[in-house]
């Protein structure tokens, strides 16, 4: 191995002291925004001490059903996480394994569909909601979520199963499963890393949403991310109380991402073990 | 226990340009090791995955136990395949790799563990139970792909070249297991395999194919000493046969062979060879078979200069120049055309004591009962 230099070591360091720091200030800024008292908020210039409070949480917790705010976000997530990899897994094997010589034209159009503009498809979609009485409800925004991102499971899943060599379904075979019995207790756990990707890929980008459920939601139905808009008052804004409510968008997902870090990783870059 | 037979298979793929088996027929008798041999693409690997019901049948029928199985799934013929690629399952341990066919066909629990255990006793796989495939070496691998195959005592067993994979130590160690255990459960095996020594070695009969055809079935002795043709002589034996051409003359009241500036009696052949006389013929002289002359030149004696010469041990390799003698060779795979426009050397394996180095002149005997000869027009055995 080539020696590092200590003055390139020192360069990269601070290289990335830096962009992280640049990253994580406005974090940090949103954080310290629900412990600051309301007229320390804007101070000018901004002070690095203050006196802790829990007043904007209170004000939150006042405001904003929080616990039903972060159950729609987590059943609109879980919802469109699980529609999304039982339609989009089996399908990704089916064009994978498929002799068709379009199979990979039609891998690479499903990616396709999870690159149109959302909005473009939402206004139809919206009218197509409300004729089947699902508008306002938690369906319309996993249907609407699941249409685009089982589209890109089914990508994603395709690529997976082709980089994995069929004979070990085969030998599932001769072994005495059937082609779901292969696919089942062969394929899928071979490809478990892509699959946990997808998962995760598919949980940030709804938990995250705010265009479709803002539009398909009613107030019952409000997953977070909408709510936070709504710190948004008709006379001012609470910075405050957006900035308590941050803390119940922002911290499941920054921990799932903790947690499933080693598969994200592996999942998004390693392919098949 | 079960016989296999292929009748009038065929198999084209779609698109493709030469059909993968033409007209394939083939008898696997019942408790019979059969080794099906060939170059890449000869159509083996096809016909072995006709067996186990993971390639379609384009035409002809495939019988095991006289049942027509063209349509059966896979899971319906009850056999054991060994892939090139061992095909663990990844996520599960060794004994579950092993258990896995049991359980997908319902054994009891008890049943299960007592049959792992004993195929992992008789594969000394017995420390390895708990590991995950990643975490074993290549031979240990193979080892638990036999002990998936084994464990289920099948009707038949498929291998696809389950040793490619694998050091020639482990290679030469494992082929001895596999036709001993092939042996002790007296289970149909087909094995599919590109390397003549396996083949010679292990099967009770080989089958070998090229492009597609069968070429021969017979026992490795057979298929060694009366080949059916230029490919199965030239496949068969290492180094390959040298084939050179020759014309037959009349010679002192019997056949004789005149090749260049040669004259070989031809002794037992030349009666049957009589009717070819004056026509040209490919003849066949195994490199084993060229003995040194002990008394140097003379007639019957092929004089040449040793171009290169590779010492083997306990034999040398001579490759010789011999100016006069067309030497061709047998027209194997499309590869091996590239292989055609080096001019051949004549070949020869003699024994260590000649001490023959580079460029020392050669005089070189056969007996003339072991001469192959050959139809120069469709390259059959005479």
């Amino acid at each position: 191995m080539a020696r590092v230099s200590t003055r390139r070591i020192v360069l990269e360091r601070t290289t990335a002291l830096v962009v992280t720091i640049l990253f994580l200030l406005p974090v940090c800024w949103l954080i310290s925004t629900a412990y600051k008292p309301s007229n320390q908020i804007f101070s000018v210039p901004p002070r690095l001490t203050f006196t802790p409070t829990l007043d904007q949480f209170r004000a939150a917790f006042a405001l904003f059903d929080v616990a039903a705010l972060v159950r729609s976000s987590v059943i609109i997530s879980l919802g469109t996480t699980l529609l999304s990899l039982l339609l989009g897994v089996p399908a990704g094997y089916a064009l994978a394994r498929s002799r068709s010589r379009y199979s990979a034209g039609f891998a690479y159009f499903f990616l396709a569909i999870r690159m149109i503009p959302a909005v473009a498809a939402l206004i139809p979609f919206y009218l197509m909601m409300r004729d089947i009485g699902l508008l306002g409800s938690w369906w319309a925004v996993i249907v609407f979520n699941t249409m685009l991102n089982c589209a890109f499971v089914t990508w994603m899943m395709f690529s997976y199963f082709k980089a994995l060599p069929p004979d070990m379904e085969e030998a599932a075979l001769t072994d005495g499963c059937t082609q779901m019995g292969a696919f089942w207790k062969v394929a899928v756990p071979a490809v478990r890393s892509g699959i946990i990707a997808c998962a995760l890929f598919c949980m940030m980008f709804s938990w995250n949403d705010f265009l479709h459920p803002m539009f398909l939601t009613t107030l019952d139905a409000k997953p977070i991310s909408v709510a936070l808009l709504t710190a948004y008052g008709t006379k001012d804004i609470t910075w405050g109380t957006l900035g308590a409510l941050a803390h119940f968008s922002t911290i499941p997902i920054v921990l799932m991402a903790l947690v499933m870090n080693r598969y994200f990783v592996q999942g998004a870059t390693n392919g098949v073990q | 226990m079960a016989q296999i037979s292929f009748e009038h298979v065929s198999k084209t793929y779609p698109g493709g340009k030469a059909a993968a088996l033409t007209d394939f027929n083939l008898t696997i008798k019942d408790g019979e090791f059969l080794v099906l041999v060939g170059p890449s693409g000869c159509g083996k690997t096809t016909a072995l995955r006709m067996i186990a019901g993971l390639e379609e049948i384009s035409g002809g029928t495939l019988k095991i136990n006289d049942r027509i199985a063209n349509d059966l799934a896979p899971r319906d013929r009850d056999i054991a395949m060994v892939f090139q690629s061992y095909a663990l399952y990844p996520h599960l341990t060794v004994a579950d790799n092993i258990a896995f066919g049991l359980r997908v066909r319902g054994a009891k629990p008890d049943v299960i563990e007592k049959k792992v255990r004993e195929t992992a006793e008789l594969l000394e796989l017995t420390e390895f139970l708990e590991r995950k495939p990643a975490r074993l070496s290549g031979g240990q691998r193979q080892r638990v792909a036999m002990g998936r195959a084994l464990v289920r005592a099948p009707n038949a067993f498929l291998m696809d070249e389950p040793l490619s994979n694998l050091d020639a130590r482990l290679r030469g160690q494992m082929r001895a297991e596999i036709a001993r255990l092939q042996r002790l459960s007296a289970i149909t095996t087909v094995y599919v395999t590109h390397d003549q020594v396996e083949a010679m070695t292990m099967g009770h009969r080989v089958a070998v194919m090229n492009r597609g055809t069968l070429q021969q079935l017979d026992t490795p002795r057979q298929l060694y000493d009366r080949p059916a043709n230029m490919f199965v002589a030239s496949f068969i034996g290492s180094p390959p046969i040298n084939f050179m051409e020759g014309t037959l003359v009349a010679h002192q009241g019997g056949a004789a062979l005149s090749c260049g500036p040669l004259l070989f009696p031809l002794g037992s052949h030349a009666q049957r060879l009589s009717a070819r006389e004056g026509s040209k013929i490919i003849v066949g002289i195994r490199p084993e078979h060229l003995k040194v002359a002990p008394s140097g030149a003379g007639p019957g004696t092929l004089s040449a200069r040793a171009a290169f010469v590779e010492d083997l041990g306990a034999t040398l390799l001579l490759h010789l120049d011999q100016h006069g003698i067309t030497i061709g060779h047998a027209n194997m795979v499309d590869d091996d055309r590239d292989l055609m426009s080096i001019a051949p050397k004549l070949k020869a394996l003699v024994d260590s004591a000649a001490r023959v180095v580079r460029d020392d002149n050669v005089h070189l005997t056969v007996d003339p009962a072991l001469i192959l000869f050959f139809d120069p027009a469709t390259g059959a055995a005479l």
